[in-house]
């Protein structure tokens, strides 16, 4: 099988920055400087992981930028490996959205390169690496590389005292066979911001703030449910995307790589821990301690009983039926054995990257991607430099309103988004599990 | 025909051998691998094991073991995610003796845990247990069965090299018999693997046994992997040489039963 990594070889994509096209234009002098370089995290005391991340510490620096505003970006790839940056969320071309199966040049080792943008959509968005992992689960999205990306609306209501910004992620991977004889990877440790529960500092807060919560989920495969004991969450906008119906929930649930924006009113004293709902990941170390002002003692949790979470809540009932002119793209997901000692090939209607088809959209066309999901995985489904319309989740009725670019399509259904063709330029669609995307689920639209 | 196909008539066939049988053979016939069950979890097996073609004389008052059909019911508890206990009763049916009990086993065993990160599978079994002096003469012995595995891709290997010891019989000053066992196999489709598994009693350690009076048998097997709930196995061996039961077929259903009552959230 031809891996990623030796598709990029032999596409001589990973050619390193000399062959940078002209959209990425030097600037004098860059705004942001993001250094990949090997790096220790120390989780806890006992915990120290090594990685490589961004500007030395896990995650990344917030990057804060204006909408619309043209914004200098130099990295410089101090590691071992080739790598590249991509703008999740981000309407940039294929040039700089940061995926070589896109047309993005890695930046070989000891080499930089100047990206140029003017970042848009506003919102909750986030950097991150885009390479290629296989069995070495320290590489890529198992790593450090990820980073928040806030880009400041031209107008920003900011009905909010203050913001807090959380990334949650897994470490110390390892494969092992499943029950059902799939090999998935496991975690030793887990994190928020990059510290076990009790080993980081704690989120001080006042009684009576509205505290807006961005919350990541970095995680190269895992999905986490997330709660504050003793409040709830007004969950106001997914994948940084208002959402048509905000809702208060007890939890959040977010699949590898989307994020949730809620708010938090503080309004209930004392010292509380916000940590992952299941037992078993919060006591592997996903967790942290929120502490009102003049509050101390032992942080409370408050065990939740079930995992409650759905999309549909957050979308509008549409009002009007499918418009005739949606082009319908039918996508299957499937996997083939290869053995109980390695990992499924993943397939997009039967074929896995890069033999998957390259469909042709039209500029200015509206299409609507059927997803298919025939596996018994549940797959975080990605689409690059667009942002879609979540229309129907597991045999719903049709929705509006509630835009995305991760959607989670649980296993044995089917998730129907809808987008629009205009930012003309390769467009990657992949399932952003590391492991999965590594095997093959990936697939690139053109533009005709 | 397709390769699946084959092995799926393969296994109908070996189903067939198993239906028909009405005889015995020997009691638990099994590669380990290094995999324990889980914590809260009961796996109850049945080794079901028919010796075709056998001893056919009394040897020191031993019931011939041509004809035998063994019943072996085998029950695993998981104790932690690298520590199980396993519980074996076993039973011999033949003309002329009827339904018997033969003996019992216990045997626990403890793993490498996953976070060691090893590059193979690796557990400790140890073994002890009466049988009764009409089915072996050494009625009281004990084992201790180190394991090694590994699955790349679709092949998996498993290497049990067990030394045995008698507590009370004629074999009690034989010091440790070293008694290795192998399994290599394919995986045809994530449901069906086969492959062979080896046995072997090579005597005494440091003073094997002439060939002639080792005990060496190969089977072909295949396992269906239907379910993670079910354990099936079948298989049919030779025995090459004179100490060995000539021709035995075997199988091994197996449930396995979760009493943790597990909730979304633990």
């Amino acid at each position: 099988m031809i891996t990623r990594r030796r598709f990029g070889q032999l596409s001589g994509l990973a050619a390193g920055s000399l062959f940078l096209p002209r959209v990425i234009h030097a600037a004098a002098t860059p705004d942001i400087m993001l250094q990949i370089a090997p790096f220790t995290l120390e989780a806890s005391p006992k915990h120290h992981i090594r990685t490589v991340a961004y500007n030395g510490q896990v995650p990344g620096p917030l990057l804060r930028m204006r909408e619309g505003e043209e914004i200098n970006v130099e990295v410089n790839n101090l590691s071992t490996d080739p790598e590249v940056v991509h703008w999740h969320g981000l309407f940039l071309p294929s040039a700089i959205d940061g995926a070589m199966e896109e047309g993005t040049p890695m930046i070989a080792p000891g080499e930089s390169a100047r990206y140029s943008f003017r970042p848009e959509p506003s919102g909750f968005r986030w950097f991150h690496t885009h390479t290629f992992a296989g069995k070495n689960l320290t590489k890529a999205q198992y790593s450090g590389l990820h980073g928040f990306l806030w880009i400041e609306p031209k107008e920003n209501p900011g009905r909010y005292d203050r913001e807090v910004f959380l990334a949650l992620h897994d470490w110390g991977g390892h494969e092992t066979g499943s029950d059902d004889g799939f090999m998935n990877p496991v975690y030793d440790f887990s994190t928020i911001n990059g510290k076990m529960l009790g080993f980081g500092e704690p989120v001080l807060v006042k009684s009576g703030e509205r505290v807006l919560i961005h919350v990541l989920n970095s995680s190269p495969t895992e999905v986490h449910w997330l709660a504050l004991a003793g409040h709830s969450f007004r969950v106001v906008a997914l994948d940084g995307n208002q959402v048509a119906q905000p809702q208060n929930v007890s939890m959040l649930r977010l699949a590898p790589a989307e994020r949730v924006s809620a708010l938090v009113e503080m309004n209930h004293p004392g010292t509380w821990i916000l940590g992952e709902v299941r037992k078993h990941v919060q006591a592997a170390g996903m967790g942290m301690v929120v502490e009102y002002a003049d509050s101390s003692g032992k942080p409370t949790w408050i065990q939740p009983e079930s995992l409650v979470w759905n999309y549909r809540q957050f979308a509008q009932a549409a009002t009007s039926p499918i418009a005739e002119d949606v082009s319908r793209i039918e996508l299957a997901f499937d996997s083939k054995f290869q053995g109980h000692g390695n990992e499924e090939l993943w397939r997009i209607n039967g074929k896995s990257y890069p033999d998957t088809d390259e469909p042709a959209l039209q500029e200015g066309r509206r299409y609507r991607l059927v997803m298919k999901n025939l596996s018994m995985d549940d797959h975080p489904m990605h689409l690059h430099r667009h942002t879609f319309e979540v229309r129907q989740v597991d045999g719903s009725e049709e929705l509006s309103g509630l835009m995305k670019d991760v959607i989670l399509v649980p296993a044995r259904t089917t998730a129907e988004v809808e987008f629009v063709a205009n930012h003309p330029g390769h467009t990657l669609f992949h399932c952003h599990q590391q492991d999965h995307m590594d095997r093959g689920f990936m697939m690139v639209f053109r533009y005709a | 025909m397709r390769r699946s196909a084959r092995i799926l008539l393969m296994a109908a066939c070996l189903l067939c051998i198993a239906t028909f049988a009405r005889g015995q053979g020997n009691y638990e016939i099994q590669v380990y691998g290094a995999d324990t069950v889980a914590p809260k979890n009961l796996m109850v097996e049945l080794h079901s094991n028919y010796t075709v073609s056998g001893q056919t004389k009394y040897l020191g008052g031993v019931y011939p073991t041509n004809h035998q059909e063994h019943e072996t019911l085998e029950l695993t508890q998981g104790i932690s995610d690298w520590a199980e206990v396993g519980f074996y009763v076993f039973t011999s049916e033949q003309s002329g003796h009827g339904v018997q009990w033969v003996g019992d086993h216990i045997r626990p065993r403890v793993r490498a845990p996953d976070r060691w990160h090893l590059p193979v599978g690796l557990s400790l079994s140890t073994e002890i247990g009466y049988q009764r002096a009409v089915y072996s003469p050494d009625t009281w012995t004990w084992e201790i069965r180190p394991i090694i595995d590994k699955t790349m891709g679709r092949w998996y290997l498993a290497f049990n090299p067990a030394l045995e010891r008698t507590l009370h019989g004629p074999d009690v000053n034989q010091g440790l018999g070293f008694s290795p066992a192998v399994k290599v196999s394919y995986d045809f489709t994530r449901q069906i693997s086969g492959g062979f598994e080896y046995y072997a009693d090579y005597g005494r350690l440091g003073s094997f046994d002439t060939l002639r009076e080792q005990q060496q048998q190969i089977f072909a097997v295949t396992d269906l992997n239907v379910s993670p709930k079910w354990e099936i196995n079948f298989g049919v061996g030779i025995g090459p040489t004179a100490a060995t039961d000539h021709l035995i077929v075997k199988g091994i259903l197996g449930r396995r039963f979760d009493w943790g009552k597990r909730s979304a959230v633990d």
